[in-house]
C-alpha cells in the first residue's frame, strides 16, 4: 500500500516539482522499500532525458522566411486551376446553351437560304404566261426569265 | 495583431514578417516532435502554409504566437501520427553511448558532467524511450517534464483539457519511468544507489 503511494507520487508531476514535503516522504520510504528505491531512481534518470530532450532545438536558417514565401506562391498557382475548373463547370451550361444558340441562328440564316434557292430548276419549268403575270418571279433569276421568254418565241416561230 | 490584420488583407509581405518573427517559435515546437532538421523544416512550412490559409479564422481574441503554437503542435501531432511507433526499447537495443551514459548516471558521477555529448546522448535515449508512447503522451510529458510547463499551457498550446493533460502526462510519466526501470534492472545495476 506504502509502496504503490509513493509511485503515485512519482507518476502524479515532475520530480521538479515535487514539494519537500513529498520528497521527504519518498526519503523515508526508500529507506526501506527496494523497489521504490528502483522506482525512485528511474524516476530521475528519466526527469534527466527529458530535460535533455527539450534542450535540443533546431533554428531556422535564414533562407526559410523565402522558402515558405515561394510555397505560398506555389500554392496559390495550383490553386487557380480548380477555381478556373470551378467557373467552368457552374457557367458551362449556359456557355453550351449560347453556342448552340449561335449555331443555330448560323444554320437558319446562311444554309438553308442556299439549299431553297433553285439554282437548276429546269427552265421549262415556267411558261411565258406565268412569267409575264408575275406568278413565282421571286424565285427566278433574271437569265431565266429571259431563257423562258425567248423559248417561247422560238417555239411559236416554228 | 495589425500584421494579422494586413496579412488578412492579402499582404504578402506582412505574411513574410509573421513568418521571419514567429518561425523560431514554430521551429521550437516542430523540435519537440522531430530530430532531423529536414523534418522539423517540413512541419514548419507546412504549419506557415495552414496559417495562411486559415488566417480568416484568427479573430484575434489570443495572441498569434498562440494560436500558431497550436496549429504548429496540431500539423506535428497529424505528421508523427502517420508514422510506425517504434517497438519498446530493450537493453540489447542500447548504443554504447547510451549504456555508459545510463551506467555513468547509476554511479552518480554524471550529474556533474553535463556535457553537450553527454545531452545529446541523453536526448537520443528519450527519443528511443518516448517513441513507444503515443504521440500526445510524448508531447505532454516533453512539455511539463522537459520545458516545466504548466498543465495550462500545455492545454493552451494543444486545445486539449487541462484534465486530458493530466491523464496524458501521468500514463506517459508512469509508462517512461517503467520502461527505465526495466532498462536498469536489466543492466544487472547495483542497488546501493539511491538518492539523496
Amino acid at each position: 500500500m506504502k509502496e504503490k503511494h509513493i509511485t503515485e507520487i512519482l507518476d502524479n508531476a515532475a520530480i521538479a516539482s515535487l514539494s519537500e514535503v513529498e520528497l521527504n516522504e519518498i526519503r523515508v520510504h526508500t529507506k526501506d522499500c527496494v523497489s521504490c528505491r528502483d522506482a525512485f531512481e528511474a524516476a530521475q534518470l528519466a526527469a534527466v532525458i527529458l530535460k535533455s530532450r527539450a534542450q535540443v532545438t533546431i533554428e531556422p536558417t535564414p533562407f526559410f522566411q523565402t522558402r515558405v514565401m515561394a510555397a505560398l506562391r506555389e500554392q496559390q498557382a495550383v490553386e487557380s486551376v480548380p477555381a478556373m475548373w470551378r467557373l467552368w463547370k457552374s457557367a458551362k451550361v449556359l456557355v453550351s446553351s449560347m453556342a448552340v444558340t449561335t449555331a443555330a441562328l448560323a444554320a437558319l440564316s446562311f444554309v438553308l437560304p442556299a439549299t431553297s434557292t433553285p439554282v437548276d430548276q429546269p427552265v421549262s419549268a415556267y411558261s411565258a404566261e406565268s412569267v409575264i403575270i408575275g406568278q413565282g418571279s421571286d424565285e427566278l433569276t433574271y437569265e431565266q426569265v429571259l431563257s423562258t421568254i425567248y423559248a417561247d418565241d422560238d417555239e411559236a416561230g416554228k | 495583431m495589425d500584421l494579422a490584420r494586413q496579412a488578412q488583407d492579402g499582404d504578402e509581405s506582412a505574411f513574410a514578417e509573421i513568418v521571419r518573427r514567429y518561425s523560431p517559435r514554430v521551429f521550437s515546437v516542430a523540435s519537440r516532435f522531430f530530430r532531423q532538421r529536414s523534418l522539423v523544416e517540413e512541419a514548419a512550412q507546412e504549419v506557415f502554409l495552414k496559417a495562411y490559409t486559415q488566417l480568416g479564422s484568427f479573430e484575434g481574441r489570443g495572441s498569434l504566437e498562440g494560436w500558431l503554437t497550436r496549429i504548429a503542435t496540431n500539423t506535428c501531432l497529424n505528421m508523427v501520427r502517420s508514422s510506425k511507433r517504434r517497438p519498446e526499447l530493450t537493453v540489447s537495443d542500447l548504443t554504447d553511448d547510451e549504456e555508459g551514459w545510463l551506467n555513468q548516471q547509476s554511479a552518480g558521477d554524471g550529474r556533474e558532467q553535463a556535457s553537450v555529448e553527454n545531452s545529446l546522448v541523453a536526448a537520443d535515449l528519450a527519443d528511443r524511450l518516448l517513441a513507444v508512447l503515443p504521440p500526445e503522451d510524448q508531447q505532454a510529458l516533453l512539455m511539463i517534464d522537459g520545458e516545466d510547463a504548466s498543465i495550462k499551457e500545455v492545454a493552451e498550446a494543444t486545445g486539449w483539457s487541462e484534465s486530458k493533460v493530466k491523464v496524458r502526462a501521468f500514463r506517459a510519466r508512469k509508462k517512461l519511468r517503467e520502461a527505465m526501470e526495466k532498462l536498469l534492472d536489466h543492466r544487472g545495476k547495483p542497488v546501493e544507489q539511491v538518492s539523496k
